[in-house]
């Protein structure tokens, strides 16, 4: 088994965590720029894509509308496997699971598509930004019921899960702080809200289709009385109350937590928190110092995570598991089977939810319990067919050419370990245990790789190394992130 | 799936006895939705006709429509590759065309048009080329894709009553214009969003007075130029509720009510100046305008997709 260099295991580490992994020929690139300035390209970069949205659009005319889940997250996985700055899509990514919204409440998928975006736009930003930016969502105000958030007759959803569940955490205020904080964030509602409320219920796509959401404060409704929110007094607004929150260490806390948690290695889930410890308490403090000394940056935050000894060890490389939008966003760029607008992404899209992850429509306010949950009877094996089926398929241009290079400067022949050694780079730089090494090997062999000239018998060939790339992505390791 | 309405439409031909023909595409999981709907402009609805498919009288990707002499309704494929012909009743007749680069073949037909000799103009958009036909599918001829002035992935075509063809390039963001043997005369506009500007153009007709009509899709907006392609007006749109709209409404008073106390025509500077959120909010904007056609009236005919619709516009002189 050959080991890669360290320094290509380092990026190739780096690129599955903060995108989608990378094949052999974007390591090379990656390498050559450096570790460092890659980690700075992909917090500072600005969001680019291969795919025009126009030409999506011009195909996909649910793509452009996005008022479904079908079309909002088919879009969203274009961008996944076609974009030049796969954190902006991790971090968007990351953002719907902690501030999780969903389609069966809001049941319009423009709004959700919006949020996404601004995901993308701010979810490297400030903190107090960010929430500033989730307060006045359409989609989160009709998820989280703040458009029945009225002065005198206060809607405590959004005021509490704001707390609980987006910064503080459980144990870190009382009920007369969500109370506090509730009153403070009447009157943020939406333009037309008893219009789009009646719609919303009835998933009603007259007369025209689905009408696009809009923040509206509603100054009328606001209450505008004296305040004391966690130790503070005052006539708050929502503003302030996203202040006091982000000077709070419990909020670094629990977003060190988080990022470590999405970044580095699974921590228990959320509403163990308050009960159990951080598994590496010095890790999440160099986030937490992070935190403040960047004046709640998120982006500063992961910068120093993606630079830190924690996040660089061997001991947490292939520690998580990739989530089922993860693991599509690998196959498929690595297959390049939508270097176009193509039909089929509707599809690929579908089978993302049956291995357990409906883009846009996480299953609670909790968003999806990750780690070894993705790992049931019925989604592994949709994770594995998937994989294996589009990874094994040579009618895919990116798939082609790996089989092209594995067989390169191999003259007539090739045997088994280096065949097995040269899928596993190509696939980028993957590092198996010796027992799935040495039953990659065992296959190979079997499958009479060895035996085929690769000159005379090029198809043959192609077709066999194409299988043995159908069983890497079936292994752990391709699985893991 | 019977009934009134459309989802996604993406081109309408006006066919004999002045009933149009209106196409949705729909999308993937809502395939039940891909039809072709019969009305005329008094609301009048005459059924449908077309389903999801590869068999005669199916489409997949369903973009362009035209009307020969005899009132036959002729629908291009994207995806199938071919042209399918109904008559205009919606019987199913035949349909022809073979995926390929060669000459004759076909890779994305989009935009369709005849002539006035009865040939028919197909926009092979990925082959960036417009090829004559005859109406039963013999090829006659090919240009846009040589030399200078070549097309990008070109959308809507049409032929002017004196032969001209007309293109809207959708990648170049121009209209260009060719004699009928196809050679190159002129484009129109650049890309932009200033007046006789374009972001993608999607469709383009010109009246008997020689007006330009242009869909310009990525600036949601119909613009329409003078012979010489000088700018004269743009259009954002002005929908109003239909009639079958209206019906809906009487009978879902829930919805009616609210609707009436709505501001559906916000400030449109909130949106940042981009076109697409602008008519996403404004509902009676064009939103995916993807064709412009026009009939002996003078009536200008504008389907847009992305609000299910299509918006009827007079001469005013």
């Amino acid at each position: 088994m050959v080991s890669a260099s360290t320094d290509v295991k380092l990026m190739a580490h780096l690129l599955r965590r903060a995108g989608f992994g990378a094949t052999k020929e974007q390591l090379d690139q990656y390498i050559s720029i450096g570790y460092d300035r890659v980690v700075d390209s992909l917090i500072d970069n600005e969001d680019s894509s291969r795919i025009d949205n126009a030409l999506v659009r011009r195909y996909f005319p649910d793509q452009s509308v996005t008022h479904d889940t079908t079309g909002a997250g088919s879009y969203w996985l274009y961008r996944m496997v076609s974009t030049d700055s796969p954190l902006r899509e991790k971090i968007a990514l990351f953002w719907h699971n902690v501030f999780a919204t969903g389609y069966t409440k809001v049941t319009n998928g423009k709004p959700m598509s919006d949020q996404l975006r601004m995901f993308r736009s701010h979810g490297l930003a400030k903190l107090d930004e960010l929430l500033l930016k989730l307060s006045r969502d359409p989609a989160m105000i009709i998820w989280l019921d703040n458009v029945d958030n009225h002065n005198g007759a206060i809607n405590e959803n959004y005021g509490r899960e704001l707390l609980e569940l987006f910064s503080m955490g459980v144990g870190n205020y009382n009920e007369d702080d969500i109370k506090e904080c509730s009153r403070a964030f009447t009157g943020w509602s939406i333009a037309n809200s008893d219009y789009i409320k009646q719609l919303a219920v009835r998933n009603s796509i007259m007369p025209y289709g689905k009408l696009a959401w809009r923040y509206e404060y509603k100054e009328e409704d606001h209450d505008e009385g004296e305040k004391t929110f966690l130790g503070h007094k005052g006539n708050f607004n929502g503003e302030e109350i996203i202040d006091i929150i982000c000077a709070q260490p419990a909020t670094a806390r629990f977003i060190s937590r988080h990022l470590y948690h999405f970044f580095v290695a699974d921590e228990p889930p959320v509403p163990s928190w308050p009960y159990k410890e951080p598994q590496d308490l010095a890790a999440i403090s160099i986030l937490e110092k992070a935190y403040f000394d960047s004046g709640y940056d998120i982006g500063e935050m992961i910068r120093v995570l993606f630079n830190s000894d924690f996040f660089k060890s061997d001991t947490c490389h292939y520690k998580k598991i990739k989530s089922p939008a993860e693991l599509a966003g690998n196959v498929l760029r690595t297959t390049e089977e939508f270097g176009t607008p193509n039909i089929r992404i509707s599809e690929r899209n579908s089978q993302i939810t049956f291995m357990g992850q409906q883009l846009l429509n996480p299953p609670s306010v909790e968003g999806w319990h990750q780690g070894l949950e993705w790992i049931e009877t019925g989604s592994l094996t949709e994770r594995v067919n998937f994989a294996s089926q589009h990874l094994g398929d040579l009618s895919k241009p990116g798939v082609r050419r790996i089989v092209q290079n594995v067989m390169d400067d191999e003259g007539e022949c090739i045997s088994a370990s280096v065949c097995v050694d040269k899928c596993l780079d190509q696939l980028g730089a993957i590092q198996t245990s010796q027992y799935i090494y040495d039953t990659l090997v065992e296959f190979a062999q079997e499958n009479g790789i060895p035996s085929i000239n690769l000159v005379k018998d090029k198809e043959n060939a192609a077709k066999k190394i194409s299988e043995l790339m159908s069983v890497v992505a079936s292994v752990p390791e391709f699985q893991q992130s | 799936m019977d009934g009134r309405g459309f989802m996604f439409p993406v081109d309408t031909a006006i066919g004999k006895n002045g009933r149009m023909h209106t196409v949705s595409r729909a999308y993937a999981p809502a395939a039940a939705q891909l039809r072709i709907t019969m009305y005329d402009i008094e609301s009048e609805y005459f059924g449908i006709y077309g389903g999801y498919g590869e068999s005669l009288g199916q489409f997949r990707w369903p973009t362009g429509m035209a009307s020969d002499s005899m009132g036959n309704i002729y629908v291009s494929d994207e995806l199938n590759n071919r042209i399918n012909v109904f008559s205009h009743e919606g019987d199913p007749i035949k349909y022809w065309g073979e995926a390929g680069s060669g000459e004759g073949e076909l890779n994305g037909p989009s935009g369709i048009a005849f002539d006035s000799e009865g040939n028919l103009f197909v926009s092979d958009h990925m082959n960036n080329r417009i090829q004559k036909f005859t109406k039963d599918g013999k090829f006659i001829l090919s240009f846009g894709n040589k030399g200078r002035n070549t097309l990008n992935m070109p959308w809507g075509v049409f032929v002017s009553s004196d032969g001209f063809v007309y293109v809207a390039d959708w990648g170049n963001d121009c209209i260009a214009k060719y004699d009928s043997s196809g050679g190159f005369i002129r484009s129109f506009g650049n890309r932009g969003s200033e007046d006789g500007q374009f972001k993608n153009p999607s469709g383009v007709a010109v009246d008997k007075d020689g007006y330009i009509y242009v869909t310009d899709w990525g600036n949601e907006r119909l613009e329409i130029l003078d012979k010489n392609g000088n700018f004269i007006q743009t259009i954002r749109g002005q929908a109003t509720i239909s009639k079958w709209a209206d019906e809906y409404f009487e009978g879902n008073y829930e919805e009616a009510e609210p609707r009436s106390r709505s501001n559906l025509e916000p400030n449109p500077v909130q949106f940042g100046g981009d076109p697409h959120e602008e008519s996403a909010h404004i509902e009676k904007l064009f939103w995916g305008p993807t064709s412009v056609k026009l009939d002996d009236e003078g009536r200008v005919y504008v389907t847009e997709s992305n609000r299910h619709r299509v918006q009827i516009f007079e001469r005013a002189v």
